[in-house]
Parts: C-alpha cells; sequence; structure tokens
C-alpha cells in the first residue's frame, strides 16, 4: 500500500479548539485543519478559491470558515455560502473548497487524500493527548527510529521490554510494561515528518508527570532520528 | 440576481491554448456561461454570461491572465443584463 492511500493523522485533536483552525502539510500538500463551533473536524485545501489566501489565517463562524483577504464564507461542505462585497449574490456551487475525509480516533484527526478511501482505522480507546513533534527526517527515517527507541515506564523503576507495533500504515503502538503510547505519523515532505502522540489509558494516571516523562521520550525521540543516516536520504514514500 | 451577457476581446501576447484553458477554467469556477470566438497569439474573444458580479470577476481574472501571458487590453461589448429568478 502507498502512503498516499491511507489514513494521516494530521493534528492532535486537542491542538485543534472549537472556533479555530490551524495549517499543516500532508505529502507536500497545503491543508487546513479547523474545527466548528459544534466540534466536528475538517480538513480542506488550505486555499481560498478567490485569490488564494491560505483557510488557516481565517476564522470561523458557526459552521462556516471564511477567509481573511476578503471574508468569503464557505460552510462544511467547502462551497461558498457568502461574498461580502456582493452580499445579493446567489453564489454559485462551483466556488468550492477542496475537502477532505476527516475522523477522530486515537485522540487525533485523521484525513486521506484519494476519493475513495480505505476504512478508517478502528481504535475507541480512551486516550491523553500528549503532543505533536515535528522532525526534520522523511517518514521512512521517523519509523525507523520509532522502531528502534525504548520506552522506560512511567512511574516503575522496573527494567521492562519496549515493544513497537505497527497498528496501521501510519500508526504506531509503542508499549512497554503498562504503559501504551500512540504516535501517528504524519509524512509532511520528503524531509519533514510529524508524530502526534497519545497515551492509551485514564486522564488521572498520566496527566502532569506522565505527560513530561514521555514527553522527554518524545524529545530523545526526534534526536534519534534527525541523526540517523536515513534522515539526509530523501525516501521512498512507498510503504511495503 | 442579475445576469449579464457580454462579449470580451483579450488583446495582447498570448499562448492561445493557455489562455484559453485560463479562461474556460475560471468561468467553470464562476459558474459562467462561456463561447469562444477568435482565438490568436495577439487576440482571443468570447462570449460570457452569467451573474453581473461574477462577469466583472471573470473580467479581471483574465486580465491578469496565465503566467505564459499578456494581456495589454479588454474590451467589453454588451451587457446585456437581464433579470434573473
Amino acid at each position: 500500500m502507498r502512503v498516499q492511500d491511507c489514513w494521516h493523522p494530521v493534528a492532535l485533536s486537542h491542538s485543534i479548539e472549537a472556533g479555530s483552525s490551524a495549517g499543516t502539510r500532508l505529502l507536500d500538500r497545503e491543508l487546513v485543519v479547523w474545527r466548528d463551533n459544534s466540534g466536528v473536524a475538517h480538513v480542506w485545501e488550505d486555499r481560498c478559491p478567490h485569490r488564494g489566501m491560505k483557510l488557516s489565517f481565517g476564522f470561523v463562524r458557526g459552521d462556516h470558515i471564511a477567509c481573511l483577504y476578503h471574508g468569503w464564507q464557505y460552510n462544511s461542505g467547502g462551497h461558498c455560502q457568502y461574498i461580502p462585497a456582493h452580499p445579493a449574490l446567489e453564489v454559485p456551487k462551483t466556488i468550492k473548497v477542496q475537502v477532505y475525509p476527516a475522523h477522530e480516533r486515537s485522540g487525533m484527526i485523521w484525513t486521506t487524500l484519494p476519493e475513495n478511501p480505505a476504512a478508517v482505522p478502528e481504535d475507541d480507546e480512551p486516550v491523553v493527548p500528549l503532543r505533536s513533534l515535528y522532525l526534520g527526517c522523511g517518514f521512512d527515517a521517523a519509523i525507523e527510529a520509532l522502531s528502534a527507541c525504548r520506552l522506560v515506564p512511567f512511574a516503575s523503576d522496573a527494567p521492562a521490554e519496549t515493544t513497537v507495533s505497527r497498528v496501521t500504515d501510519t500508526l504506531f503502538a509503542v508499549s512497554c510494561a503498562q504503559d501504551r503510547l500512540l504516535v501517528g505519523v504524519q509524512a509532511i515532505s520528503t524531509t519533514r515528518t510529524a508524530c502526534h502522540l497519545s497515551l492509551c489509558g485514564p486522564a488521572q494516571r498520566y496527566l502532569g508527570a506522565g505527560q513530561i516523562h514521555f514527553n522527554d521520550w518524545a524529545l530523545q525521540l526526534r534526536r534519534a532520528a534527525e541523526q540517523a543516516p536515513a534522515a539526509q536520504a530523501a525516501p521512498d514514500r512507498d510503504v511495503a | 440576481m442579475t445576469r449579464e451577457s457580454a462579449r470580451f476581446v483579450f488583446k495582447g501576447s498570448f499562448r492561445t491554448k493557455s489562455f484559453v484553458e485560463f479562461a474556460r477554467h475560471r468561468a467553470e469556477r464562476l459558474g459562467l456561461d462561456v463561447q469562444f470566438g477568435q482565438a490568436g497569439v495577439a487576440v482571443v474573444a468570447m462570449d460570457v454570461s452569467g451573474a453581473v458580479e461574477l462577469v466583472d470577476a471573470f473580467e479581471m481574472a483574465c486580465s491578469l491572465g496565465p503566467l505564459d501571458c499578456f494581456v495589454l487590453d479588454v474590451v467589453r461589448h454588451g451587457g446585456v443584463a437581464t433579470a434573473g429568478v
């Protein structure tokens, strides 16, 4: 399966608050991830069809996002509904932003680029958000570093074996003793990768000290990924 | 909504195929009907109809044109406005 055909994590769910938007990149495409006021997440091409302005600079009102430049408003289907300079105009349906599917799983917002995507990865266990980590290396180098990583259990001095398993093409589980860390890997470009990290388990176990503990691990992961020889090579985007 | 039919004559230096594709894409995006007439390296003409505001937007978009074309002048004829439903 090629990476282009997968579901991809593009943000931690808790990073995109209701009524806000953020820009990101996936496989060199610019995307806006935004959440309407009712809490539904959306992933679109980050470009207003009018003058090409990034919609991630825009503002969310109800279930619409509006471009910062001229205020063109788009509904949740990506159709332009209102042009402030021409308030009486019935806007044609052809004025539309490219909309991608969006789902939330494992504490992350996921999207996929093909028109007929595979099924959404299933994973409904409770998670605690940790952080998003941006790496100066390609997708394969990040996975290589992740596969070789070792986790120190939280709240336990006893050594324990680390197991890294691939849940989907872009979601990994790193387990050690009673801890299980989910890592969603986002291929930003050939030289940039993001890892979105969530901790499986109840909030009372990990909030605060647990998050700090695994944040230190995340920083080590970044260092390892960026120092690996593979980080210097342009990776092949195909995943076996 | 007020509709308008207008004939545009764009004058300048064109890669004809590039300019026609650019204009066709913009017309499609703006929900306009377009019929191309003369299309050469110095002149491209077309009839456009649709919402008057969007015909204006079309003129603006095409006056900028694609990167490989250079629009020097735009002549607009007609402008037959009819009240829409």
